[in-house]
């Protein structure tokens, strides 16, 4: 059974595992790659999987050397963006990975096209690709997909998500591992807009908050100014006859751009006759997406389409390439790529730069060094794709619809919730100082922590949550006072404990507990009386009686173990199993077995009783003195009787009397006295009976 | 001690009636469902209308009049006003159906019991949650989390768990474990122990239930058969539950067989319906959502069904066979009703039925073996008034109208006595401002009037006549006029105003068919005739209920082996049938109350919490049995610090225990496993299982169901003292784990 020497290695154990570990293996003081590992008591959890736009092939990846993706339990993608899902399809096909994968419906339909959409126009060797659209379309298998609010458990670990509001199915997560929360927002955003709730509130504190901080500490513009100023400046270019690019990114903010649009449109009868475009394949196909989990969307999505779907759209044509589109008078069109690098948004670009009533909106962030950041601070001329410098006369106008939390939000987001412990992700490293320093203006009372990890840079914490169990059915049937002992069969299902007699296993838990009957036959032909009287001399009870039904006599030995004459040839040994009952009955094997071999040799050993006694507690003695050294090594005699036990420089001393230890170091001594215990019980005579 | 649970069924128990069950967990008190039958028979709701007012809350578990067409009358009559709890797609098709019962009894009767606005009202603040959505509620029922998990009988149909204190209240019914087209099966297995299992024992007798496949084949042959002879077939179905799957059978095997014939889905709702139900991809099964997610192919994009919301539309369709679904399955009223009546004389038409009939409806008539030669059908139909009728009505209503203007008139006066205080018309000023408006804007009374008589009770809530129009009175002050400053502001929250200019109907889109007919208000009335219809077409009854058969409810029953069982929702035999089972198999707590009779299932399970210390728990080895993890504790009882108990080492050593053997042997797993490790076994008789030449191996004693109240496995071993004996011995050990 147990074994001390497992034991030891269990105690540090439970101390490792109180022991949460957080690390960025991406998105620590950056933006891209968002990966975040983390584990607590044996359960770990990836949260997000991202790939870093910057860089290509293996650099763009988060830092999977760092981990054993074969331990990794659940991993879970808050949103399609290629900066947190865009390096699942390598993780699932190329490392030893192999846990359970979840995220939400709108995302996993989504992160199929646009991962497929990303391996076709990515422009890296074939050496340097990371997956293929095989690999997307194995993973698809694999990945799960959980509705928000929905509990799932695996292993133990139960998690749900809540809405994020940053794009279409975008989710925080909530995990909660025996009773320690944590929650991952991914990116977020508190302000509701015209098709997806603001992120929201979840309804527990966790004790861990892990948040983006894009924004740093700055402040949005109010929404409904930074729509009005969008569509007057649309108003007023198409009005003068000019035309309105807006270069965007494909899935995300186009959506939420197209339906201020096409709502406006609606409510100026006079913009009619001018034609809005989307032009992206992608997009396009994407629109199915949105047509169909409207039930992610907000209230006012959801009352619209109780009256026609508001992706349906009215005023808005979709357009497949530039010979398509004919350039004739005013129009809008919105068009990928965001940062104007090349494709559609460039050909039109180049095309209307030099005519000052067209106007360039710029709706978001934009990373540096692509020619729509450029033309954010107007530069007198640009360069043309075809080399050439023409005048930038068209109006160019940044009004950012940027789907992240600013620092008003962040703070109150934070200051609702009052995690105690704030690991702040997904934020460029001047930006993320700026706002823990701000943070921490605001939670001044030191009991909020705020920690900015850098990638592989380990955060660690201990948690000491209580184990509760609960005790149920008979054994509970008296509520004990101090003092009481509780003895039963402890049950473990993921983190939570119950305790139960064995007679209740089977009621409170799908675990049934047998009895193994035995039944031996022994070749025996001797007088049963034989038996009787050898078993009386080694065992302390031997009870006699006769079988009902056959008269034939029968034996109870050590009340466990019933001997039985079967015949004049055989007696039958029949037991219930258990080890004491096993011992009992192989001893009367054996000695039923000499019996048959040799004559009965019945020597009466009455004399030196005293004598006899002390020599057993010699003997005693000697095998305690074995086992301890057995145990423990270094053993020695000391004063009054006492053994001095002295492991790695640490002394106990152990009274052989009573059994007490004395030792300064509580683990040492702890061990002695149980050890001294098994032993002591060990040596002693079998006790009758069990209870 | 446990949590309080009673039982108090209020319709719907030994028979087919609508369900609708009172279960108080803590006196806190739940309405499981709040159903109504076609015939919308109001004795049966007799039972709720005592209890409504003390109900806390309301869990609706499938879109369909059986579970739920009650709440609108219930909310509006009976006092009912607790929140309701339903899955998205409930409370989305569950508004549909009832739209949809109210615009087929407005048709042809004089149907008063609610209104199109009772039923917005009742929908109006149903709390959605989704599927392991552990929801905790607050207030009076702190404490209890409530979940509904998948069902598998309908869209969004839901079996709900209600958990107090660690210990769960199961409410399953209509629950079916078969996987179909598009919803996956119930996971009402995942439950295990539960202290309380309610469920129903509708189908307990049922036991043909062929196989998916032959029965759609059978389904398909039985309807192209009677489309080649030039038949019409009608499949009269519910508005939004169970047609959702008759119409992908249908509409994936006209994809296959490319037919030409036309399939007709006719209901008043039917295009809202299936609009709604392609935005409800998550609640569906995973082949659809992967089908969805791979190539964005909604499966409900119906290419070969054309959706009807009018008859007019049906009968200017192309003649020649064609198939027809419409609602409602009772053939009580709806468009189904009137079909039939039309094609029912025809040889070669079908009417085919996929479902039993509610009970005492013309449905169920049919579907009587033999069936009916003729059936007497009362027809109703509304038409215009005319002629000397309608001079009569408007002069009714001119009298009406002076009477009402002679009351209006001096309430006015009395109020004008009244009001002097400022006060009054700040607490009250609505009704004032309706009566002023009747009496000011008298020109316009009329039109109010028109609107009336279509019998279009307005809710007493409701403060206009028909719209909610109030003509505000200004109040003067020394300042001038008393203005709300809001009124001035400009509104941030300008991007709302399309959804406004949109015709914004919160509670759902009314198809034109029904605005119509709420806009129609031309006096009319209902006429009635008899007739006698005589049946020659083929009438057919298949299975497409989506539920679980005897065997399989049984089998689950076992499986959740629940401590208490309610039985709920069937005829008394099969009730019977099944407590006999349950008890005799399954557990011996199992109660199948009478309407109104309270059945008391608290739990008689004794537990207390204790903390287990660091100490012990370091100490403890657990071993892995399945996915849980057993240990022996010895330990005494302490206190922490914040007066918990807890569980502390033992001072000294704990006096032995008799060991358990923990884990379940299947003598068939046994014996493979004792050939995989050489030993020769097989089967003797009586379950005996020889192992190798002399040794034999038995479970004894009552062999009841896996991990049922039958109590621990006794096993036996016998065999002479051999080598065989102790080697087949530590086999035996090695299948458990000793405690």
């Amino acid at each position: 059974m147990a074994s001390s020497s497992l034991k030891r290695r269990e105690q540090p154990m439970s101390r490792d595992g109180d022991q949460l570990i957080i690390t960025p293996l991406g998105a620590g003081n950056e933006v891209g790659r968002s990966c975040v590992y983390m584990s607590f008591r044996g359960k770990t959890i990836l949260f997000d999987c991202g790939i870093h736009p910057a860089y290509s092939g293996m650099a763009a990846l988060p830092y999977f050397d760092e981990i054993d993706p074969s331990t990794i339990d659940v991993l879970l993608i808050t949103h399609f963006h290629l900066d947190h899902a865009a390096s699942l399809p390598y993780f699932l096909e190329k490392t030893t990975f192999k846990g359970r994968v979840f995220m939400t419906h709108a995302t996993k339909a989504i992160y199929k096209l646009l991962l497929t959409d990303y391996v076709k126009v990515s422009k890296v060797s074939v050496e340097d690709m990371l997956f293929d659209e095989q690999d997307i379309n194995k993973s698809m298998d694999r990945i799960e997909v959980i509705d928000f609010h929905q509990t799932v458990e695996v292993n133990g670990i139960k998690f749900w998500c809540y809405t994020a509001g940053h794009v279409l199915g975008a989710a925080m997560f909530m995990v909660d591992i025996a009773g320690v929360r944590i929650l991952y927002t991914g990116d977020y955003s508190r302000e509701e807009d015209r098709h997806l709730k603001a992120a929201e509130l979840p309804q527990f504190s966790p004790d861990i908050c892990i948040i983006e901080s894009t924004s740093g500490v700055q402040i949005h513009q109010a929404r409904h100014i930074r729509e009005k100023r969008f569509t007057d400046v649309i108003h007023s270019t198409v009005a003068q006859g000019g035309r309105v690019l807006i270069p965007a990114f494909a899935l995300g903010r186009a959506q939420e751009l197209l339906l201020i649009l096409d709502e406006y449109w609606s409510n100026h009868p006079d913009l009619h006759n001018i034609p809005i475009y989307y032009a992206s394949p992608l997009a396009k196909k994407c629109m199915a997406v949105y047509q169909t989990y409207i039930l992610s969307m907000n209230d006012r999505i959801r009352n619209q389409f109780a009256n026609s779907n508001p992706f349906v759209f009215k005023h808005i044509s979709p357009l497949n390439s530039i010979d398509d589109f004919r350039d004739v008078g005013p129009s809008v069109v919105m068009a990928t790529p965001g940062g104007l690098q090349s494709g559609l948004s460039r050909q039109l670009f180049d095309i209307w730069c030099s005519d000052k009533k067209n106007s360039c909106i710029i709706p978001g962030y934009m990373v540096e060094g692509t020619l729509a950041k450029t033309i954010i601070n107007e530069p007198k001329e640009v360069t043309l794709m075809n080399g050439l410098t023409a005048p930038l006369n068209m109006q160019v106008h940044y009004i950012s619809f940027s789907a992240h939390a600013d620092y008003a939000q962040t703070s109150t987001f934070l200051k609702e919730l009052m995690p105690p412990n704030i690991i702040l992700v997904h934020g460029e490293a001047n930006e993320m100082m700026r706002l823990k320093q701000k943070l921490f203006t605001e939670f001044p009372d030191g009991n909020t922590k705020i920690m900015t990890p850098k990638n592989c840079e380990s955060v660690e914490m201990y948690f000491n949550s209580e184990k509760m169990a609960k005790t149920i059915g008979r054994l509970a049937e008296k509520t004990p006072d101090v003092g009481d002992t509780v003895s039963g069969i402890l049950v473990k299902k993921g983190f939570t404990y119950q305790i139960m007699a064995p007679d209740d296993l089977h009621v409170f838990s799908q675990l049934s507990t047998a009895t193994v009957t035995q039944r031996i036959t022994i070749p025996f032909a001797g007088a049963f009386g034989v038996i009787k009287h050898r078993l009386e001399k080694i065992f302390e009870s031997v009870e006699f009686s006769t079988d009902e039904e056959t008269g034939l006599p029968a034996l109870k030995v050590h009340e466990r173990v019933t001997v039985k004459q079967e015949s004049e040839k055989h007696i039958s040994l029949q037991w219930s199993s258990d080890p004491i009952s096993d011992m009992v009955s192989d001893s009367i094997v054996a000695l039923v077995l000499n019996i048959s071999r040799e004559v009965p040799k019945i020597v009466v050993e009455e004399e030196d009783v005293v004598k006899s006694e002390e020599e057993n507690g010699k003997k005693v003695e000697k095998v305690i003195y074995a086992l301890l050294v057995s145990l423990f090594g270094d053993v020695k005699q000391g004063e009054n009787g006492k053994l001095v036990i002295s492991v790695d420089g640490n002394v106990a001393q152990l009274d052989k009397e009573s059994g007490d230890v004395e030792s300064e170091h509580e683990g040492l001594k702890e061990r002695v006295r149980l050890a001294f215990q098994r032993i002591q019980s060990a040596v002693k005579p079998i006790p009758l009976s069990a209870s | 001690m446990g949590t309080s649970v009673q039982v108090t069924p209020l319709c719907g128990v030994y028979n087919e009636n609508p369900l609708s069950y009172l279960v108080s967990i803590d006196g806190f008190n739940f309405l499981l469902d709040c159903g109504w039958n076609d015939l919308f028979d109001t004795s049966l709701l007799e039972p709720l209308s005592r209890v409504a007012s003390s109900i806390d809350a309301v869990l609706l578990s499938h879109p369909d009049t059986l579970h739920l067409g009650a709440l609108p009358y219930a909310m509006k009559q009976l006092g009912l006003s607790a929140p309701v709890y339903a899955t998205e797609p409930v409370h989305r098709l569950g508004l549909l159906t009832m739209y949809d019962q109210y615009l087929s009894r407005k048709q042809v009767s004089d149907f008063d019991l609610f209104t199109l606005d009772d039923i917005d009202n009742a929908f109006q603040n149903v709390i959605r949650l989704t599927y392991s959505q552990n929801y905790h509620l607050s207030g009076k029922g702190e404490g209890i989390v409530i979940a509904p998990h998948v069902a598998g009988h309908m869209l969004g149909g839901s079996i709900w768990k209600i958990t107090k204190d660690g210990e769960d209240v199961i409410y399953a019914v209509d629950y079916n474990h078969r996987k179909e087209r598009h919803l996956n099966g119930t996971v009402l297995q995942s439950f295990v122990r539960p202290a309380v299992l309610i469920t129903d024992a509708y189908h307990a007798l049922y036991t043909s239930q062929t196989a998916r496949q032959q029965r759609d084949k059978e389904f398909l042959d039985t309807i192209s058969k009677h489309l080649e002879v030039g038949g019409n077939v009608l499949l009269p179905v519910d508005t939004a539950g169970r047609v959702l799957e008759l119409l992908l059978i249908l509409e994936q095997h006209w994809s296959q067989r490319a037919f030409s014939f036309p399939i007709y889905f006719l209901t008043y709702v039917s295009s809202s319906t299936i609009d709604y139900v392609k935005s409800f991809l998550e609640w569906m099964s995973d082949s659809i959502s992967k089908s969805f997610e791979t190539s964005r192919d909604n499966a409900f994009l119906l290419r070969h069904v054309t959706l009807l919301i009018n008859k007019t539309d049906l009968d200017n369709a192309p003649p020649g066979p064609k198939v027809v679904l419409a609602s409602m399955g009772s053939l009580e009223a709806g468009f189904a009703r009137d079909i039939f009546v039309e094609w029912a004389n025809n040889p070669r038409n079908l009417v085919l039925f996929t479902e039993t009939g509610q009970f005492g409806t013309l449905a169920r008539m049919l579907q009587s073996a033999p069936p009916p030669k003729f059936v007497k059908v009362t027809m109703s139909k509304r038409v215009p008034l005319a002629g000397e009728e309608l001079i009569a009505y408007e002069e009714e209503q001119n009298r009406l109208k002076r009477e009402e203007a002679l009351r209006v008139s001096l309430v006015k006066e009395e109020e004008i006595k009244a009001s002097h205080g400022p006060d009054d018309t700040s607490s009250e000023p609505m009704i004032i401002d309706t009566k002023t408006n009747h009496d000011v804007v008298g020109s316009h009374g009329p039109a109010y009037k028109d609107i009336f008589i279509d019998g279009f009770v307005p809710p007493s809530s409701s403060l206009a006549p028909m719209f909610p129009f109030y003509d505000n009175t200004s109040v003067w002050d020394d300042f001038g006029e008393v203005i709300n400053p809001d009124d001035y502001v400009i509104k941030d929250e300008d991007m709302d105003r399309g959804a406004m200019l949109n015709g914004d109907d919160v509670d759902g889109r009314l198809d034109e068919a029904a605005a119509s007919l709420m806009l129609d208000t031309r006096p009319s009335k209902v006429i009635s005739n008899e007739l006698i219809v005589t049946v020659s077409c083929s009438l057919v009854k298949m299975d497409y209920e989506g539920r679980s058969d005897g065997r399989s409810i049984k089998s689950m029953i076992a499986h959740v082996s629940p401590l208490k069982l309610v039985l709920v929702h069937a005829i008394a035999e099969a009730t019977e049938h099944l407590r006999q089972h349950c008890l005799n198999n399954i557990c011996p707590h199992v109660y199948a109350p009478q309407i109104e009779e309270t059945v008391d299932v608290t739990s008689d399970l004794c537990a207390y919490k204790v903390q287990l210390s660091e100490k012990l728990m370091s100490n403890v080895i657990f071993k892995k049995l399945g996915d849980s993890e057993v240990a022996w504790v010895d330990s005494e009882v302490g206190k922490t610090e914040s007066d918990m108990r807890s569980l502390l080492p033992m001072p000294s050593a704990a006096s032995p225990h008799k060991p358990v053997l923990v884990g379940d042997l299947k003598i068939a797993d046994f014996k493979q496993f004792l050939s995989s490790k050489g030993v020769q076994v097989e089967f003797a008789g009586g379950g005996a299982l020889r192992c190798g030449e002399y040794v034999t191996l038995r479970k004894v004693g009552p062999t009841g169901q896996k991990g049922g109240a039958s109590g621990p496995q006794q096993i036996l071993i016998e065999g002479p003292l051999c080598e065989d004996y102790y080697k087949i011995r530590d086999y035996l050990y090695s299948q458990f784990y000793l405690l």
